[in-house]
């Protein structure tokens, strides 16, 4: 990060690239700290974060339940294989059309993107997670007569939960990115629209400090979502790492 | 062009559909103090301070309007947004809304938007070269490759009409679509020979030694009209007495920003991230509350022209 930073410093000053264009770190610097003096700087980064947040929340719930429901029948699973393998590949971004006429510039449109970007890296993970679920440990709990709530509870979710785990972590990056490329393109509310402002009013070095923002961002919920799998799975022997003699 | 004719696609579509089901009417909302709460598409450019300032100088509010600024990137979210409602009110080029037109998109001018200064060597658009460029003139522009903001839309069809009065032939020319905001960074790179910029781009690409050869919003047409306020047929037939306060506003908005350029130059800043050293040299447009309609009908024919404009724009539906 401080090579990063040092080259960026270095490269306009000797000329490499035209500082007017990629300015050096200590200028980005500068505007960045101009931004941060500003209230629609934190309302960027507010609007951007609950986007990703609500995307977030709407995109794993709707991934564990349908994840759930269609990996524990085979009928479903069988019968939507093709339908999920057509719709995933499909980019969020080519979505961008059908976001403007259903819901314009607003945060409805950001959602639509994330959610449908994030959802995907969730379900499959799910549907991974329900079909790795050991049959010898499947047919003890029939035979114990456990009934379908507590087969999902007791035994299909700590089986999944590693899998949700890495999907959410996924979804959590996907939906970032998702929601600073459509306030970037379409212009819904967000740190992706300042910096298409940024851009169209040829403020070179504001453009770079909010980019830098967004990695930064990026960092952090990356960070915020390991931590979070560590905890959860604190007793998953990926994390405990101890050998299972 | 691409985005625009997505955005127009999209615009056409909605209103088919529109035609098709039981469409509601455009979402306006009324407070009890019976003041409207309305949204108005816009591009965050330069253009369209008036509005803000008449927004901050309560031009709006004394006429019960209360309004917010959608900021969308570029017109292609705006049309289609005006016609399914999202917006009442939407501020686009005049090409684009003529395109619209010869489509039957069912979108009327409600008001006058922006106009060129009408002042060669003094206009908020021009066509760019570098300083050591061989390029001296509007007529050597044939042949050559010149960056447009969007293909086939106003940025052309003006940069030909240039050539051509200077008794250059424009077919040769090569148009390729860059945003303006890159257009100064294209330049310098040489990946084209000339641009076709408007502020504060053109002010970054003068201040780095660039050469305006032309003046293509002067030379299309005296006094052209560049962009208007406009607003759907059904908006119009359905909340008559809220276009016309909101006409009435926009008018004073419009009058008051030509009347006072450096309270324009501070709301810029607002709405903007353009640096205050720029904001205060860059060159102003005009906001006269006429629309020059001898203006919109040259860009017409020469739209037709040029084949950036496939049939022929109704005038009479498309203006107040």
């Amino acid at each position: 990060m401080a090579g990063l930073l040092v080259l960026l410093e270095v490269l306009p000053r000797i000329g490499v690239v035209s500082p007017d264009y990629l300015p050096p770190a200590s200028r980005i610097a500068a505007a960045l700290a101009d931004e941060a003096g500003t209230a629609q700087f934190w309302a960027g980064i507010r609007d951007t974060l609950v986007a990703w947040a609500i995307g977030l929340l709407i995109a794993v719930v709707a991934g564990v339940v349908v994840g759930v429901i269609i990996g524990s029948v085979p009928v479903l699973r069988a019968f939507t294989a093709s339908t999920v393998e057509f719709l995933r590949p499909i980019p969020s971004v080519a979505l961008i059309p059908l976001a403007v006429l259903l819901y314009g510039t607003d945060l409805r449109s950001t959602l639509l993107l994330v959610v449908y970007a994030a959802f995907w890296q969730v379900l499959v993970q799910v549907l991974y997670g329900v079909a790795d679920v050991d049959p010898v440990a499947d047919e003890t709990a029939r035979s114990y007569r456990l009934g379908p709530w507590a087969r999902v509870r007791y035994l299909l979710w700590p089986t999944a939960l590693p899998y949700v785990l890495t999907g959410v972590r996924l979804a959590a990056a996907v939906a970032l990115i998702l929601a600073i490329t459509t306030e970037l393109v379409i212009g819904s509310p967000g740190l992706g629209a300042q910096i298409a402002v940024a851009q169209s009013s040829q403020a070179v070095p504001t453009m770079y400090a909010l980019v830098f923002v967004t990695g930064l961002l990026g960092v952090g919920i990356n960070v915020i979502a390991r931590a979070a799998e560590h905890r959860l799975l604190a007793w998953h022997q990926s994390v405990r790492g101890e050998v299972i003699p | 062009m691409r985005r625009n004719i997505a955005g127009i696609a999209a615009a056409v579509l909605v209103a088919a559909v529109a035609g098709c089901g039981s469409s509601d009417s455009p979402g306006t909302a009324t407070t009890p103090g019976g003041t409207t709460q309305v949204k108005v598409g816009v591009i965050p450019i330069v253009d369209v301070a008036p509005i803000y300032l008449g927004q901050q100088k309560g031009f709006f509010a004394s006429r019960k309007i209360e309004l917010t600024m959608e900021s969308g990137q570029g017109g292609a979210a705006i049309v289609p947004g005006v016609v399914s409602g999202q917006f009442q009110f939407g501020f686009s080029n005049i090409t684009s809304l003529l395109i619209a037109q010869t489509k039957n998109v069912p979108i009327k001018v409600v008001s006058n938007g922006v106009a060129s200064t009408g002042k060669a060597g003094a206009d908020f658009g021009g066509v760019a070269v570098l300083a050591d460029s061989p390029i001296k003139t509007a007529a050597d522009l044939a042949g050559k490759k010149v960056a447009v903001n969007t293909l086939k839309n106003i940025g052309d069809t003006t940069v030909r009409e240039s050539v051509r009065k200077a008794g250059g032939d424009p077919n040769g020319i090569s148009f390729v679509e860059i945003p303006f905001a890159n257009m100064p960074a294209a330049l310098t790179a040489g990946q084209v020979d000339a641009v076709w910029v408007v502020e504060p781009s053109l002010s970054a690409v003068t201040g780095a030694g660039g050469r305006v050869v032309a003046w293509n919003y002067v030379d299309a047409a005296p006094n052209l009209t560049v962009a208007v306020y406009f607003a759907s047929t059904k908006l119009i037939a359905d909340k008559p007495d809220l276009v016309k306060a909101f006409t009435e506003a926009m008018n004073e908005s419009l009058a008051y920003a030509d009347a006072h350029p450096d309270e324009v130059r501070d709301i810029i800043g607002t709405f903007t991230k353009i640096d205050p050293a720029v904001r205060a040299k860059l060159t102003l447009p005009k906001w006269p509350t006429e629309i020059n309609r001898a203006s919109i009908e040259t860009l017409a024919t020469l739209g037709t022209k040029d084949g950036v404009i496939t049939g022929t724009p109704d005038l009479g539906k498309l203006l107040p």
